[in-house]
């Protein structure tokens, strides 16, 4: 190379190079404005295939309702057949350690300040009632001195703020429009993450197909008219369901007769379970 | 054939679907790997961009070591998922309120910069050993080179600045990487045990400790292995920083315990006969005294003074290994001591640890046996020995 | 800048855009349309088959059944919560018909402590002593109309004026109120109270008989309780009847399960409830006979019939014609 000529290469080789520069980031760019361009399309070639009218179904439209649940603890005399009407209507794992709503029993002795708690799992009641698959109380303090004693039925809280929809982490759990949490079974993977979050322990994991699983307040049923199996099976109306934009509504009338509270106000969840007839024991 | 269901045993009372423990020992096997990761990237990192001279030796080795923990770390997740198929779902519509959904965005973020900071650090290696190396292995080689055997000085500064961005942002990467599962239990309100601000921090500092520790033992064994002296500064370095760190860990877990006693919240009371019930030994003998205070002191005299020689190794070595010990036992005592007080605050149940079966004590050990198999194996292929070490790293600093 | 580090940066770039095509095209539709959820979720679990299905259900082919049961006290429990979930019912055969009553009834009807009072509960033990021999709940409560209604027991009636109009009846219940054949039920020493209730029940029409009917019917209600006074006065003779067919001690083993009601020997502590001690054992069987088929009416015997044979009935008869219609208390 000449002396003369060697600038001319540097220039040339500098503005080669800043041309590949350029030129790499363009690529970049068109590159990620492409991406951009097709997921757009995608997006919008994969509009939901769902009816433009009512939704979900034909016959309910969820802008139109907005469920809540009331418990009466002064009237449930315990039976549970409200946890059997359940498991059958809903194929709930038949043992002793996974509900999707149970009742508990609070009992005072005399001469004792804290309640002797027992539900469905404890052995005793499991004896009582001959097998893990049905339920039953043992009346076990038929012969002690009661001071005080009653029974709590829990269930899903279908929680205003719910922990569990906040820590899914792919958007299996979510609030419909009428106010009822659910679990979608196909794209759940099954983390569990939403069993420990929840402060009421209304989750559990069902090892057969591996999903978590809990109360829909019988999603099926009510959107079709129908009451959940538990309220439909209670003897006595200790569990109250229906619409509160419904004033006349069974739930509606319970919460303005009554002086209601739900459990674990101070997580902030937002339970939309309205109680009467709980103590300060019940958490 | 009914799934089996294992129901845990309990006293007082507890919610009847909690007698189910959901996240067993893999759960706690999991947080441990990242902290393994995070804590022998930290060490990488000291080197590279804070400039710890005295840790050269190590540096490489502690970036294989993090990307080999790092290939594992989605295992016992995998393991534990009821749908893993569906292990995708997190990434395709990611839940971002749910510290969880970070994971696979975080973790693949996090192996790509540690595949990458590791092609930098070893791309003059990589180079020689392409031109070298002959059949697959030789082939293995020239595909990792991208084409390009430019080994130019200009070159390899701009390597030596890659390698320092990588390790700059990969600092924040690893502690987020291990620092979000802290999260994930401190943001929880339905657990006392779990619930603290300070969670995702004392996560942090243990998982550091482990990592350093299980630096430093590797460090110590390979050196036998190989049959070379052990470098005694780096040894030490190590030895301060696990020291170091130490003290923080066990001052954000004393706060958090002090905290949760002080506050006296509602079940306090089921935390403390927990706590000085089934948890004794776990956490106050295996976890504080034996595995970090043991340590610390241990540390602190030979600090004091000015321990050489054999019996620097020896006490090192024992206290890494007392630390990657306590360290577990930390992860231990949050996942399982935390559901094993019950959400009532009434009362406790008691976790079976089965030995056989997709949940149990060997496919824990398996899983964290198996990095050092691959570690092996990758130290064959990218000798982090510093007499082979890549002529980058005699760039920076000098 | 050098090679590697441009193909380094085309190669992230080009994973990058696949990752993101990727993302999107694998993203199931119907995913972020109301929230971050996948929207077909809702109408997949809306679509779910209820199992129960409501006494609706049970009305349109168990009418009378259900009409009895929705104006008695268990008006509230559902037919589901003891015969099982009806779907699939009736093409799927038969609903159980609960075997263990005493099992079932005391899940909510045993006393315990937290039921609150308003709730009928019984000490299971103590409740009637037969109970504790196995005897089921059923054989006096009906489970569709189970309230035993207590008749009012006063009859306040003058027997005097009750012997005049009893000259009508003689010729069927005899004039000194022992019936003359097998047929008909002996009336003397029977409790007042029944006797006024089955008058006044024939008047109505709430019980039909074709002979008793239009008797009663001629029947004012004062006429009632004279002649309930009347025949609850007269001695019943504890005269030995004629021959019966059936076993005597089978019928005394059944009748363990009617002594609640009617007492050990037939003779009752309730005086709602007719003694049949020493009654003929032909009116017995017929009676029987007519409440398992449901020609005569009670919630109680209907039950407590159900369960029995044409042999047991004979049995039952033949035991209670040896009984002494004399009050053993």
């Amino acid at each position: 190379m000449t002396n003369e000529s060697k600038p001319k290469l540097a220039a040339r080789r500098e503005f080669l190079a800043k041309l590949a520069r350029t030129a790499t980031c363009a690529g970049a760019v068109v590159g990620a404005a492409a991406a951009l361009g097709v997921m757009q399309n995608v997006a919008a070639k994969s509009e939901s295939k769902s009816t433009g009218g009512s939704f979900p179904t034909k016959d309910y439209d969820w802008t139109k309702h907005q469920w809540a649940f009331g418990v009466d603890a002064t009237k449930c005399i315990g039976c549970l057949r409200c946890v059997e009407a359940c498991k059958t209507e809903n194929n709930v794992p038949r043992n002793a350690h996974q509900f999707r709503t149970w009742v508990e029993r609070y009992v005072y002795l005399e001469g004792e300040d804290k309640p002797r708690i027992d539900s469905q799992q404890d052995p005793v009641n499991i004896e009582a009632s001959g097998s893990e698959k049905e339920y039953r109380f043992a009346n076990r303090y038929k012969d002690a001195k009661v001071e005080k004693a009653f029974f709590v039925p829990k269930l899903c809280n279908h929680c205003n703020h719910p922990t569990c929809n906040q820590v899914c982490p792919v958007g299996a759990c979510y609030k419909t429009e009428d106010g009822v949490v659910l679990i979608d079974h196909d794209y759940c993977i099954g983390c569990r993450y939403c069993v420990q979050a929840c402060p009421y322990g209304a989750r559990f994991f069902n090892e057969e197909h591996g999903v978590t699983e809990k109360c829909t307040w019988c999603y099926h049923r009510i959107t079709k008219g129908l009451q959940p199996a538990c309220v439909e099976a209670c003897p006595v109306g200790a569990r109250v369901f229906g619409d509160r934009r419904d004033k006349q509504s069974p739930i509606s009338l319970f919460i303005r007769n009554n002086r209601v509270q739900v459990l674990k106000p101070e997580t902030g969840n937002g339970p939309n379970v309205f109680y009467v007839g709980i103590d300060k024991e019940v958490v | 054939m009914e799934p089996l269901i294992n129901a845990v045993p309990y006293t007082g009372w507890v919610y009847p679907n909690e007698t189910i423990f959901e996240w067993s020992v893999l759960i706690a096997v999991y947080p441990y790997l990242t902290g393994l990761v995070a804590g022998a990237f930290t060490v990488s990192s000291l080197y590279q961009v804070f400039g710890f001279q005295r840790l050269k030796p190590v540096a490489h080795l502690a970036l294989l070591t993090s990307l080999c923990f790092m290939f594992f770390v989605p295992l016992p997740l995998l393991l534990h998922l009821g749908h893993p198929e569906r292990a995708f779902n997190s990434t395709l519509t990611p839940h971002w309120t749910s510290a969880m959904a970070a994971f696979g965005y975080i973790a693949s973020f996090y192996v790509g910069l540690l595949m990458l900071e590791a092609w930098f650090a070893y791309r003059p290696f990589i180079v020689e050993n392409a031109q070298n190396k002959k059949g697959l292995l030789g082939a293995f080689y020239r595909v990792l080179t991208l084409g390009s055997y430019d080994v130019s000085e200009k070159a390899l500064r701009i390597d030596q600045k890659w390698i320092l961005w990588l390790a700059i942002i990969g600092i924040p990467a690893a502690h987020g990487l291990h620092g979000y599962v802290g999260f994930m239990y401190g943001s929880l309100k339905s657990r006392e045990w779990w619930s603290s601000d300070l969670m995702p921090v004392i996560f942090l500092f243990s998982a550091i400790i482990s990592g350093v520790s299980l630096l430093a033992v590797i460090f110590v064994v390979s050196s036998k292995l190989r049959k070379i002296p052990i470098d005694l500064a780096c040894l030490k370095g190590l030895a301060y920083t696990i020291w170091g760190f130490i003290m923080v860990a066990l001052v954000l877990e004393g706060l958090e315990f002090a905290n949760i006693v002080y506050k006296g919240r509602e079940g306090v009371e089921m935390i403390m006969e927990y706590v000085t019930g089934p948890l004794l030994v776990p956490y106050f003998i295996l976890q504080f005294a034996v595995g970090a205070i043991l340590p610390f002191l241990w540390l602190s005299y030979m600090i004091w003074r000015g321990t050489t020689g054999r019996a620097l190794i020896i006490g090192v070595t024992t206290c890494a290994v007392l630390v990657l010990f306590s360290v577990f036992m930390m992860r231990w005592n949050v996942v399982i001591g935390g559901q094993e007080i019950s959400k009532t605050g009434k009362g406790l149940m008691f976790y079976q640890l089965p030995i056989l079966g997709k949940e149990g004590v060997l496919m824990s050990a398996a899983l964290i046996i198996a990095p050092f198999l691959v570690l092996v194996v990758l130290t064959r292929l990218f000798p982090p020995w510093e007499h082979e070490a890549t002529t980058s790293s005699s760039l920076h600093a000098s | 800048m050098p090679k590697h580090i441009v193909r380094l940066i085309s190669l992230i770039v080009v994973l990058v855009v696949v990752a993101a095509i990727a993302k999107s095209y694998l993203t199931v539709d119907s995913f972020y349309r109301f929230g971050h959820y996948r929207a077909d979720s809702v109408p997949e679990i809306a679509a779910q088959i209820p199992v129960y299905q409501t006494a609706r259900y049970c009305l349109d082919c168990h009418t009378p059944r259900v009409a009895q049961w929705s104006a008695s006290s268990h008006k509230s429990v559902t037919c589901e919560v003891c015969h099982g979930a009806a779907k699939g019912h009736p093409q799927n055969g038969k609903l159980p018909i609960p075997k263990d009553a005493v099992k079932l009834c005391t899940l909510c009807h045993e006393a315990m402590p937290g039921r609150p009072a308003t709730q009928p509960q019984i000490q299971v033990a103590q409740h009637n002593p037969y109970t504790s021999s196995g005897q089921q709940c059923t054989a006096c409560h009906n489970p569709h109309s189970p309230k035993i209604v207590a008749a009012p027991t006063k009859v306040a009636g003058n027997a005097s004026a009750g012997r005049q109009r009893a000259a009508a009846c003689a010729s069927c219940h005899g004039a000194e109120g022992i019936s003359p054949n097998d047929t008909w039920p002996s009336l003397a020493g029977q409790n007042a109270a029944y006797l006024a209730r089955i008058l006044s029940a024939y008047k109505s029409g709430d019980q039909k008989d074709v002979a008793m009917t239009p008797l009663a019917q001629a029947l004012s209600n004062a006429d009632i309780q004279n002649l309930a006074a009347y025949y609850a006065g007269l001695s019943c003779k504890a005269a030995p009847s004629g021959t019966t067919v059936g076993d005597a001690a089978a019928g005394r083993v059944l009748s363990r399960n009617c002594a609640g009601c009617h007492g050990e020997t037939g003779v009752g502590n309730n005086p709602a409830w007719p003694n049949i001690a020493g009654q003929k054992p032909g009116y017995l069987v017929n009676v029987l006979k007519a409440f398992r088929a449901g020609l005569r009416k009670d919630p109680m015997m209907a039950g407590v019939a159900r369960g029995l044979s044409d042999k047991d009935i004979a049995n039952l008869a033949a035991f209670y014609v040896g009984q002494s219609c004399q009050s053993t208390k």
